[in-house]
């Protein structure tokens, strides 16, 4: 017996595949985007300190399931995994150094284009 | 390596030489042992499964990654196709992150990323979800950066962190935290440090430690290993040849 | 035990004593907006939490560890779960006391416990009575 979900995962070899899967990437290098607060119920993976920063997309890196969809077993919609640069001084309103900077993965569904 | 028997029904107490006291096996210990028992039993995976996987555990280290930097950093073609395609430049020095299922860990995956210091950019690396480590390329992770302490204050005191472990870095250099939280697996690619002209690959390796590849220490010549004072196991591993934490 | 010794043992409890205001819970009416959000917060998430400058030390592993790891490993190699499961059900399903109180290593085998039972590979009944068995091996 295999998951599906294992499957799936493991098409992707290598990082910075663009269209894997028929996938269409809404978001470029270069993008401005801002993670979205979305309610968590039982399980995310976006982080706490990421939330509604405006952040510029830094690499496309593979497509894949979101994981409050793997991670209950649901062969959900497979979408765009980016690599997402804050500037630390946008991330901590404290943070006294003004070149640090800090990057976290994101799935597509995750993120809103900022203009 | 001892011949005892590590594995099945009537094999799992044979690891413990003496039968230790019920003061002295500890609740994870049996717990372990009876869901692995019920689970060989019940036909859900079977002994050698256990075997082989343990078996890849025991070979992965951070050799590989020092090998993968030094490498780099002799070889401008390597480092080029590396740069494009690093879980195929791992196999070219023989990391091969598909083992040992065929489709790779299911928890290590085979998305690597390579993150390249340069004098002015210096990364550093953290899972503050779990803690998501490069295994097939680096091993099993250290305590330390399993822990939440760790986890906590590294995205957002980074360079205080990063001055425990004995690094400090001008406040022109850009430190980025790498915050490990989904698929993509990462290794720090440090500068090449000076005073290692004409050296060879296999003594510049030495000098990559771990710790080099998740951006908490940097290469010199001379340094070797990464020392932090090492917590013992009651009853360790048994393997003449397994990798542990202490390294 | 010289001076030195006790002093550094008193100054370490020192540290520890801190004031603190405690609020008990058994089913509050109402929560706030903020309790709310903190209250469903996964335990997982601890990116920029307030914490002490530590020892980062390493630790040798333990066999049972090591069994562990590859038994959560092999269940998914097997297809009984994902890693991302294991993750969910480790580092989120147990709640913040668990996530906190437990070693490493005992929130995955109890995860992959949990799972199993959820699937119904084996009963909590037959898990129990297996448990019992094994520690009876070393009642000696």
């Amino acid at each position: 017996m295999k998951s599906k979900t294992i499957e799936k995962s493991q098409n992707n070899i290598g990082v910075l595949e663009e269209h894997p899967l028929g996938v269409q990437p809404r978001f470029k290098v270069g993008d401005r985007v801002q993670l979205r607060d979305m309610p968590y119920f039982f399980y995310t993976r976006s982080q706490m300190w990421a939330r509604g920063v405006v952040g510029t997309i830094a690499a496309l890196t593979y497509s894949d399931l979101v994981p409050e969809d793997e991670a209950f077993n649901v062969d959900g919609r497979v979408e765009q995994y980016y690599i997402v640069r804050f500037r630390q001084k946008d991330v901590w309103a404290d943070y006294p150094f003004e070149n640090d900077t800090i990057q976290t993965e994101s799935p597509e569904r995750w993120l809103e284009p900022i203009s | 390596m001892t011949d005892t028997p590590k594995y099945g029904s009537s094999g799992a107490d044979q690891c413990h030489k003496a039968a230790p006291t019920v003061g002295e096996i500890t609740d994870f210990e049996i717990l372990e042992i009876a869901l692995r028992e019920l689970a060989i039993e019940r036909g859900l995976f079977t002994a050698d499964d256990h075997r082989r996987f343990t078996e890849f555990a025991e070979s992965i280290g951070p050799a590989g990654g020092s090998r993968l930097v030094a490498k780099i950093w002799t070889d401008p073609a390597f480092k080029a196709r590396a740069m494009e395609d690093p879980v195929k430049a791992c196999l070219e020095i023989g990391i091969d992150w598909s083992k040992p299922t065929g489709f790779g860990t299911p928890s290590d995956y085979t998305h690597l990323t390579i993150l390249e210091n340069t004098p002015t950019l210096h990364h550093v690396i953290t899972c503050t979800l779990c803690s998501c480590y490069p295994r097939p390329l680096l091993g099993m992770s250290p305590e330390w950066y399993r822990t939440t302490n760790y986890r906590r204050r590294l995205p957002r005191w980074p360079r205080q962190v990063l001055a425990e472990f004995g690094l400090i870095l001008p406040p022109e250099v850009e430190v980025r935290v790498e915050d490990s939280n989904q698929k993509c697996r990462f290794m720090v690619l440090p500068v090449r440090p000076e005073g290692t002209e004409n050296w060879t690959e296999e003594q510049l390796a030495e000098i990559v430690t771990r710790d080099c590849m998740i951006g908490v220490a940097l290469p010199r010549p001379g340094k070797t290993a990464d020392v932090h004072p090492v917590h013992k196991a009651r009853r360790p591993v048994q393997s003449s040849h397994h990798e542990g934490a202490a390294r | 035990m010289s001076s030195r010794t006790e002093l550094s043992q008193e100054r370490e409890i020192i540290g520890t004593l801190q004031p603190a205001i405690h609020l008990p819970q058994n089913w509050n009416y109402e929560v706030t907006g903020a309790q709310y959000r903190a209250l469903m917060h996964p335990p997982h998430d601890v990116g920029g939490q307030f914490d002490f400058s530590i020892q980062h030390e390493e630790k040798e592993e333990e066999q049972w560890e090591l069994n562990t790891y590859v038994t959560c490993e092999v269940l998914a190699w097997r297809g009984f779960w994902t890693a991302e499961e294991r993750r969910r059900r480790a580092d989120n399903d147990l709640g913040y006391t668990m996530y906190l109180g437990f070693p490493y290593y005992g929130r995955w085998i109890w995860s992959a416990a949990r799972m199993l039972v959820d699937k119904k590979h084996f009963s909590l009944a037959e898990l129990m009575e297996k448990f019992a068995e094994v520690k009876s091996r070393y009642e000696k």
